[in-house]
């Protein structure tokens, strides 16, 4: 009954049944395994993809505090930078000043010209006015205007005529000074025993002087033009 | 008898050895196709013994019926309908039926040769 045909028919299907029973076999292995390996794996998974968050979080932390603390170091530097600015500026007479300090107003002699005496020496000069400033701030002047005319490093007083140039302005007695120091000081540097109001009161020259709790000098009104300096590179950067 | 045996046990052999992973979202549809050819084995036994065996039968059987099962878990599985069970229950009554019948036709062999 059974040719040889039929047995190896057999032997072949009882080989593929053989085949598909390990290879089951082996598949049940695996998802058993895998069942059991599933939620551990699933943590680990959740675990690193915590830890790589995490670790770009702090990454954007430390870029964030450094921009910060750069920030920071930069408002130190932009403060300190505007506090150096002002302080020049106040110098440079480039802004308004106010604090205490005297008013100083000087003007011609009211005193009748008597016969033989040189009316020069009864008017006030440029040299008087120079006397003054030159005193006021040997006492400690931090700001000085004459007339309205904020004295800056290039003010020139000078003789103009009649008038008296002042930052190339004519201006014309009575002057009036108004400086900011310290108001005790500044007079006394003016009153002083054979100073400058002495002397200047021996001809006649009105000076009063008058302390104020507040004066205000006015900013340096003209142009800053420089045709021959330029800055030389100082040291350092 | 003891070639197909040997058969057997050289698959099981194979199927242990070589390096293919089968996986494991086909391994439902492995099983369904394992469990018709196993339908077919025991059927083909019972065939056998009650000397009705058909070779062509046997084997058209073994190898349709398994790809059959397999490709209509897969269609039920596309189609939302759980078709797998349906071949479950299907191939394990048919299975046992099988085991049963041949248990049945073992012992009137057995008890025609005692007497």
């Amino acid at each position: 009954m059974r040719t040889k045909g039929s047995q190896v028919a057999i032997a072949l299907v009882m080989l593929v049944l053989g085949l598909m029973l390990a290879l089951q076999y082996r598949v049940q292995q695996r998802a058993a395994s895998d069942l059991a390996h599933r939620r551990t794996e699933e943590l680990v998974e959740l675990l690193q993809k915590s830890e790589t968050e995490r670790r770009r979080l702090e990454q954007e932390l430390a870029e964030v505090r450094a921009t910060v603390s750069q920030l920071a170091q930069g408002q130190a530097a932009l403060s300190a930078l505007q506090e150096e600015l002002a302080k020049a500026q106040m110098l440079a007479g480039l802004v308004p000043v106010k604090g205490p300090g005297v008013t100083v107003t000087m003007d011609d002699s009211k005193r009748p010209l008597q016969k033989g005496q040189d009316i020069n020496a009864f008017l006030l000069h440029d040299e008087d006015v120079l006397r003054v400033v030159n005193e006021l701030f040997a006492a400690g002047a931090e700001a000085m205007s004459l007339n309205g005319q904020r004295v800056i490093a290039t003010t020139e007083v000078r003789c103009a005529g009649p008038t008296i140039s002042v930052n190339r302005v004519m201006t014309a007695p009575p002057i009036v000074i108004q400086a900011i120091g310290d108001p005790d000081v500044l007079e006394r540097a003016l009153r002083m025993r054979g100073g400058v109001v002495e002397a200047l009161s021996f001809w006649g020259i009105e000076v009063t002087v008058k302390k104020e709790a507040e004066v205000t000098v006015p900013a340096y009104a003209g142009s800053l033009r420089f045709q021959f300096g330029r800055v030389a590179q100082t040291g350092g950067k | 008898m003891w070639i197909p045996l040997a058969a057997l046990v050289a698959g099981v052999l194979l199927g242990a050895s070589i390096p293919l992973q089968v996986p494991i979202f086909y391994g439902r549809y492995l099983s369904v196709a394992l469990l018709a050819a196993l339908d077919s084995s025991f059927g083909g036994l019972r065939a056998g013994l009650e000397g009705k065996y058909d070779n062509t039968v046997f084997i058209t059987g073994f190898f349709l019926n398994a790809l059959l099962a397999a490709g209509l878990t897969y269609v039920g599985d596309r189609l939302g309908v759980e078709l797998y069970f349906a071949a479950l229950v299907a191939f394990g009554i048919r299975i046992f039926n099988n085991l049963g019948a041949i248990r049945h036709l073992l012992l009137a062999a057995w008890r025609k040769r005692q007497r």
